[in-house]
C-alpha cells in the first residue's frame, strides 16, 4: 500500500487580486486655468520644438554636442571640466521644484512636466479624430467597423507624425538639426539618410511620446514618476491646494429646481466632524473598508468585519433643505485625467491640474451658487484656520535656493579660460644626454576654451641651469582647441636629485595665466 | 493547503508586467544619472586606450557600453531587493514528486 496520492498544486490563474488600470477618458473642460493650461502648453512647446532651429554665432544656438564633449548653450560654451555646474544647476532646479511645491503644490504636474504637456497635445488630437468623451466611450466598445478603423487609423497618424515630429527635434538638440533636416530621407532624395544611432534615437524617443502621451499617460505620475510619490513631504496644512470644500458641499445629491445654496438658504457650514463624516461614507466605502482591512492584516491584526461593515452604511437621505451645495453631478471625476473623486480630499494620484475646478465652477454658474466649491486653496482656509504663507519651510528653501543660484551664477561668469595641465613621462625619471646635461621629457595639455585663438606662453621657472629646452616657447592654439605638447626641459651636470618646476603659461594678451606645478629629477 | 493568494498576512503576488516595470524602470533612471555623472569626468576614448587600445571604439560607442553595463548592474540590484522583499513563507511547500 504505498501508492502515492498524486498531489498537484494548482496554479492560480484567472483571479488574480489586482485589476488592470482601466483606462480614463477625460471629458473636455473649458474655463480660466484649462486657458491657463494651454497657454502653458504653446509655450513650452513652441520653445522645445524652435530651440534647436536658432543659430548663434554661426552655429547652432543650443546644441549638446557629446561627440566633441562640449555643450553650446546660447553665448556659453560648457566642457566636461563643468560638469559640477550642471550637476548644481540640477540641484537647483530640484530645490527650485521644493521650493515652489511647499509654497503652491503641484503646479509642475499640472502645467509644466513634459508627461503632462504631451498628453494634452495627444487629448486634442484624439478629440479632433474621434469626438468628445462619451463618443470616444462608445467608439472603443463598438465593434471594428469602416469608421472606427478611420478614425482609429486617422489618430494614430495625427499622433506618429507628432511623434516622429518629436523625436527629431529631440535629436536636434544633439546633432545640428539643419544638417540632420538636409539629411532627411527620402524628403531629399536617395543618398540621404541619418546615421544609426541617428535613426535609433529619432524612432526610440518617437515611440516613447507616442507611447507615453497616447497610451501610459497619468498612470506615469501614477506609477512611475518618484517626484509623485514624495511631493507630500514638502506638503503641510499652508500649501496651495486643489480642495473641495465638504463644509459646503456635503451632504451632496440631487435637489428641488430653484434651492439656493447654502448661504442664501441660510443653512450655512456644517461642522468639520459631520462634514468628513458624510464624505467618508459618501467615498466609495467599499474601498475606505477593503483599506482598513488591509492595514490592520498588514499589521497582524485580525480583521472586524462587522465593525468596518458599520463603517460603510450610507448615511439617511437628508431632508430637502438640508443638503448641500454638490448637486453631485460627478462632472468633476469625468474631467479628472487620473480619474480620481477629489472631493474624497487630497490624493497622491491628484497631478492639481484644476481641471475640476473648471468643471465645478460651471456647474455652479449655472446652479446660480458662488463659485469656488472646488478651489485653490490650502487645507487651512477650508478648516477655517487662518494661511500662513511665511513659514520657517518656505524661508529655508527660499534662501539655500538664492545661494545656490548665486553661486551658479559665480561659478559660471568665473571659469577659467584656460586649461593646462602637465604630465610627467611616466617611463623615464631623467635621460642623461651626449653633452652631460640632463633632460626630463613632459606632456603639456592645454585646452583654448575661448571662442578665439589664441597664443600662449610656456615658460619654466625652476633653480638656475633648469630650463625648457629652446627657450620659452609661443604656442598657437584655435579657438576651443585642445592640445597635446611634448617639453622638454634640461639642466646642467649640476643639478641633483629632485628639484621643485614650475610651469607658467599665459595668453600674450594677457587675458589668461595658468601656472602648474612639477618636479624635475637630475641624477643621484 | 493555505491559498497563498488571498492570504490576508501576505500581499498576493504581483502580476508580470508591474514587477518587471518596477525593476527595469528605476534602474533604467540610474543608470541615465550614473552615465551621465561617469561620462561626464571620464572621456571613453582615454579608457579605451587604457583598457582595450586595439579595439576601435567610438566615443557614441562607448557612451552606449556605458550605460548598458551600469543599467545591469543597477537591474541586477532592483532584482536582488526584489528577491529579497519576496514574503518567504510564500513559497514553503512540499518538494516535488520524484
Amino acid at each position: 500500500m504505498s501508492r502515492q496520492i498524486p498531489l498537484e498544486v494548482i496554479a492560480d490563474v484567472g483571479h488574480s487580486p489586482y485589476i488592470s488600470e482601466r483606462k480614463v477618458y477625460p471629458r473636455d473642460v473649458s474655463g480660466r486655468l484649462n486657458r491657463l493650461r494651454i497657454a502653458a502648453v504653446v509655450w513650452l512647446l513652441g520653445m522645445y520644438y524652435a530651440i534647436p532651429w536658432l543659430q548663434w554665432d554661426g552655429r547652432q544656438a543650443v546644441l549638446f554636442d557629446l561627440p566633441a564633449r562640449k555643450f553650446y548653450v546660447f553665448g556659453l560654451t560648457f566642457w566636461p571640466q563643468d560638469f559640477p555646474l550642471l550637476a548644481l544647476l540640477l540641484i537647483i532646479a530640484a530645490l527650485a521644484l521644493f521650493f515652489v511645491t511647499a509654497l503652491a503644490g503641484r503646479l509642475w504636474c499640472g502645467y509644466a512636466c513634459p508627461q503632462t504637456v504631451w498628453t494634452e497635445v495627444f487629448l486634442w488630437m484624439e478629440r479632433w479624430t474621434e469626438g468628445d468623451r462619451g463618443r470616444r466611450m462608445k467608439l472603443d466598445a463598438a465593434p471594428w467597423s469602416g469608421e472606427k478603423v478611420l478614425r482609429k487609423g486617422s489618430k494614430h497618424l495625427l499622433w506618429g507624425v507628432f511623434a516622429l515630429w518629436t523625436g527629431f527635434t529631440f535629436v536636434g538638440f544633439f546633432t545640428p538639426i539643419t544638417d540632420l533636416a538636409a539629411r532627411t530621407w527620402p524628403l531629399n532624395g536617395a543618398g540621404a539618410g541619418w546615421g544609426g544611432w541617428e535613426t535609433f534615437w529619432v524612432l526610440f524617443y518617437a515611440l516613447a511620446t507616442w507611447g507615453n502621451a497616447g497610451f501610459l499617460r497619468e498612470q506615469v505620475c501614477k506609477y512611475m514618476c518618484p517626484y509623485a510619490r514624495f511631493q507630500s513631504a514638502m506638503f503641510d496644512r499652508n500649501t496651495l491646494i486643489i480642495a473641495y470644500d465638504p463644509m459646503r458641499g456635503e451632504p451632496r445629491g440631487p435637489r428641488q429646481r430653484g434651492l439656493g445654496s447654502v448661504m442664501q438658504r441660510g443653512r450655512g457650514l456644517l461642522n468639520q466632524v459631520l462634514a468628513y463624516e458624510f464624505v467618508y461614507r459618501a467615498s466609495g466605502h467599499a474601498a475606505a473598508g477593503d483599506a482598513m482591512a488591509l492595514a490592520r492584516a498588514q499589521a497582524g491584526l485580525a480583521t472586524d468585519d462587522a465593525f468596518t461593515a458599520s463603517l460603510t452604511q450610507p448615511l439617511p437621505r437628508p431632508a430637502p433643505d438640508a443638503v448641500g451645495d454638490c448637486i453631485a453631478c460627478t462632472l468633476c471625476v469625468q474631467v479628472c485625467p487620473t480619474g480620481i473623486d477629489i472631493r474624497n480630499g487630497l490624493q497622491y494620484d491628484c497631478i492639481a491640474c484644476g481641471a475640476c475646478i473648471d468643471a465645478c465652477d460651471e456647474v455652479m454658474l449655472n446652479m446660480g451658487y458662488p463659485k469656488g466649491l472646488i478651489r485653490y486653496s490650502t487645507q487651512n482656509a477650508i478648516d477655517g484656520q487662518p494661511t500662513r504663507v511665511l513659514r520657517p519651510r518656505i524661508v529655508i528653501y527660499g534662501l539655500i535656493l538664492l545661494a545656490l543660484v548665486a553661486a551658479w551664477a559665480w561659478g559660471v561668469g568665473g571659469r577659467p579660460a584656460l586649461i593646462v595641465e602637465v604630465l610627467r613621462d611616466r617611463n623615464a625619471l631623467y635621460r642623461t644626454v651626449s653633452d652631460g646635461r640632463t633632460e626630463n621629457d613632459y606632456t603639456l595639455k592645454l585646452v583654448n576654451k575661448t571662442d578665439r585663438a589664441r597664443t600662449y606662453r610656456v615658460e619654466v621657472e625652476a633653480a638656475a641651469g633648469i630650463a625648457l629646452a629652446g627657450g620659452p616657447q609661443l604656442v598657437p592654439a584655435q579657438a576651443q582647441q585642445v592640445l597635446s605638447l611634448p617639453l622638454i626641459v634640461t639642466a646642467p651636470t649640476t643639478i641633483h636629485g629632485r628639484q621643485n618646476l614650475r610651469f607658467r603659461i599665459h595668453a600674450t594678451d594677457g587675458s589668461a595665466t595658468q601656472i602648474v606645478d612639477s618636479s624635475f629629477f637630475g641624477p643621484p | 493547503m493555505t491559498d497563498v493568494a488571498t492570504s490576508r498576512f501576505a500581499p498576493p503576488p504581483r502580476p508580470l508586467g508591474q514587477l518587471v516595470g518596477a525593476i527595469l524602470w528605476p534602474s533604467f533612471f540610474a543608470a541615465g544619472v550614473a552615465t551621465m555623472v561617469f561620462f561626464a569626468f571620464v572621456d571613453p576614448l582615454l579608457l579605451r586606450d587604457m583598457t582595450f587600445p586595439r579595439l576601435s571604439l567610438t566615443r557614441g560607442l562607448g557612451y552606449t557600453i556605458g550605460f548598458f553595463a551600469f543599467w545591469g548592474a543597477t537591474a541586477g540590484a532592483s532584482t536582488f531587493t526584489w528577491l529579497l522583499l519576496r514574503p518567504p513563507g510564500r513559497f514553503d511547500r512540499a518538494l516535488p514528486p520524484n
